[in-house]
């Protein structure tokens, strides 16, 4: 891979012009968390390097919780992105295969994504519920991020990933070609830690090539019992990076209002005639599972769960999946 | 951006509404541009402001300046529907999905079994097979409705009944007046009709409990699982494949649909409700 840096204050200098040319949004992180905010000059030394997922995946950009799609757009600022884990990079690859797949590519979505720079953040370190590596991504992106950046020694180094990731960064006179390998070597064996810290923590969660025969097989039983906590809020798949549903609504001269929908909640496969496959809770709680872990999986390129932990966290009935997987295994 | 804009919908024009039953009427639209679609598949029709809902056109899919949707009142936008009068607009998207693969009926006899309002798409496909039938062996129609009266599209089936190649049986679960057809449930029909198997396809439309009766039965006769197909109806919301509302299974219905054949689905979740 190809390597460039840039001495850490003269980054800072560089995203101060960046944010009136651009818009940038940045994983900040306060005494809360972190979370992506707009960048502003203030924030600037607030920016998360190296530090696993926001609360919020890159799916909260790309699909607006509510928009009308048949009003005109026009592409604004082009946007840039910064501090997305790898996870989250790997979820808005499978949310491309849907969005802008050959037969129906939606205008609204593609304007945003050819729109944005995408900058990955490696991980140096894990959160509670992280299991990435559990279903075959890391914790760095090597591919699908335009750049990748890393903290280290006063340097921002960035991983050249695509040549989106090329152009922009030769737009900043200060960048220089990275060829340090002992700081390289360090990256390395931080990338080493972090997944023996993800192993260690995820030890015994089925992988990704087990995941979907587990989720096929299990009984009625086992989706009852994970499902009484439930209470059909949705917070799952509100918060996960993959889950991409939605509702058309109807407004006064033919406009269409999309709003993001789940599957978690009651009606959302009932037709005009009452028939609603997903009536009973459990099923509708099976149902998750088995888009993620066995339908998506037949239809694209991946399992529609990146291991990022948010569906563990988001549940105000505490049932974490990892339980369910770990009792199945 | 407008042009490509998938979510619009294009007007057209509500220029007649026809009673086929107290429940079912059938709308006559023409769209401000000319508008195609295969037989079987669907188009989305909104009432301005109210709803969208997926139907089947009914009508010939050789006709590019008109179209007509055939609809039960059974739900919401249904409800606004069937109290439109002429003259208004309403907006169309599509088409969607997979219709009838036509090409794959030809020198085939070509059963079909259709219930209630599940007519619809099967008259567009009727309209098709007529305009090929140098190249169908036979064409038999099996219809059931509730009663006499429910019977829809009762000028067409004169019409046909009067095409070479084209039979019409038809049968009711409760016989009223004159009635001298069958009674019960469609699927007697299917005791009547004489066809070589070999050399059909079946196709299915109907409520959920016919369709999967109908293909009992139809598998029983000893038809292969890739000949029965079968429109499938689920909640079909975008149309694109992306809102996930009917999906069945590994399927969207909207995209991949929405006909299958029945060994494409026969292991997916909740095919009949």
């Amino acid at each position: 891979m190809q390597y460039k840096s840039i001495k850490k204050e003269k980054w800072d200098k560089a995203l101060e012009k960046l944010i009136s040319s651009h818009t940038v949004y940045a994983n900040i992180e306060d005494d809360f968390g972190q979370d992506y905010e707009k960048l502003v000059a203030s924030d600037i030394s607030r920016i998360a390097y190296n530090k696993p997922k926001p609360a919020t995946s890159l799916k909260t950009f790309f699909l607006p919780v509510k928009e009308n799609v048949t009003s005109e757009r026009v592409a604004g600022k082009p946007w840039i992105i910064i501090g997305a884990p790898d996870c989250d990079v790997e979820g808005l690859s499978i949310i491309d295969e849907i969005y802008l797949d050959k037969d129906f590519d939606d205008p609204f979505y593609r304007m945003r994504r050819e729109n944005t720079l995408l900058i990955s953040s490696d991980c140096f370190g894990i959160q509670e519920h992280c299991h990435c590596t559990t279903y075959g991504f890391k914790p760095y992106s090597l591919e699908k991020a335009d750049l990748a950046v890393i903290s280290m020694n006063g340097e921002i180094i960035f991983r050249v990933i695509s040549a989106k990731g090329e152009e922009f960064l030769k737009t900043i006179p200060e960048v220089t070609p990275f060829n340090d390998n002992n700081a390289l070597s360090e990256i390395d064996k931080k990338h080493t830690a972090t997944e023996a810290l993800l192993s260690k923590a995820n030890d015994g969660l089925p992988d990704y090539r087990k995941t979907g025969k587990i989720v096929a097989e299990a009984n009625q039983e086992i989706w009852k019992k994970y499902s009484a906590r439930c209470v059909s809020c949705g917070a799952c798949a509100t918060i996960c990076p993959t889950c991409t549903c939605f509702l058309l609504i109807d407004k006064p001269g033919f406009e269409k209002v999309k709003q993001l929908d789940a599957c978690q909640y009651p009606g959302f496969e009932r037709v005009a005639g009452g028939e609603d496959s997903l009536h009973r809770l459990h099923e509708r709680f099976r149902n998750r599972y088995m888009c993620k872990y066995v339908w998506k999986p037949e239809k694209f390129t991946s399992l529609a769960c990146t291991g990022c932990g948010r569906c563990i966290e988001a549940c105000i009935g505490k049932i974490n999946k990892n339980e369910l997987f770990r009792e199945l295994a | 951006m407008e042009h490509n804009n998938i979510y619009k919908p294009i007007r057209a024009k509500l220029t007649d509404v026809i009673n086929e039953s107290s429940l079912i009427k059938t709308f006559c639209l023409t769209p401000e541009q000319d508008f195609e679609f295969k037989t079987g598949q669907f188009i989305e029709v909104s009432v301005d402001g109210i709803g969208e809902a997926p139907f089947t056109p009914s009508s010939s899919p050789l006709i590019k300046e008109k179209l007509e949707v055939t609809v039960m009142k059974t739900g919401y936008v249904t409800e606004y529907m069937h109290n439109l009068k002429p003259g208004v607009y309403m907006g169309i998207r599509g088409p969607f999905g997979r219709g009838y693969p036509v090409e794959k009926f030809h020198d085939k006899e070509v059963l079909i079994l259709g219930g209630g309002c599940g007519f619809a798409p099967i008259r567009s496909l009727l309209y098709n097979l007529i305009a090929i039938s140098d190249k169908l062996r036979k064409v038999t129609l099996c219809y059931g409705s509730k009663t006499p009266e429910d019977c829809i599209y009762k000028p067409y089936i004169s019409v046909l009944r009067q095409t070479p190649k084209f039979e019409v049986l038809r049968s009711v679960d409760k016989a009223t007046g004159d009635w001298s057809e069958r009674v019960g449930v469609v699927t007697v029909l299917l005791d009547d009709v004489k066809v070589d198997i070999k050399n059909s396809v079946a196709v299915v439309c109907g409520p959920p409990v016919m369709m999967k009766f109908g293909t009992k039965k139809l598998l029983e006769m000893g038809y292969p699982e890739h000949d029965i197909f079968l429109s499938m109806e689920k909640n079909m919301s975008c149309g694109l494949g992306k809102c996930g509302h009917c999906m069945m299974g590994k399927y969207f219905v909207c995209k991949d649909g929405p006909v299958f054949t029945y060994d494409e689905i026969k292991d997916q979740p909740n095919i009949w409700d």
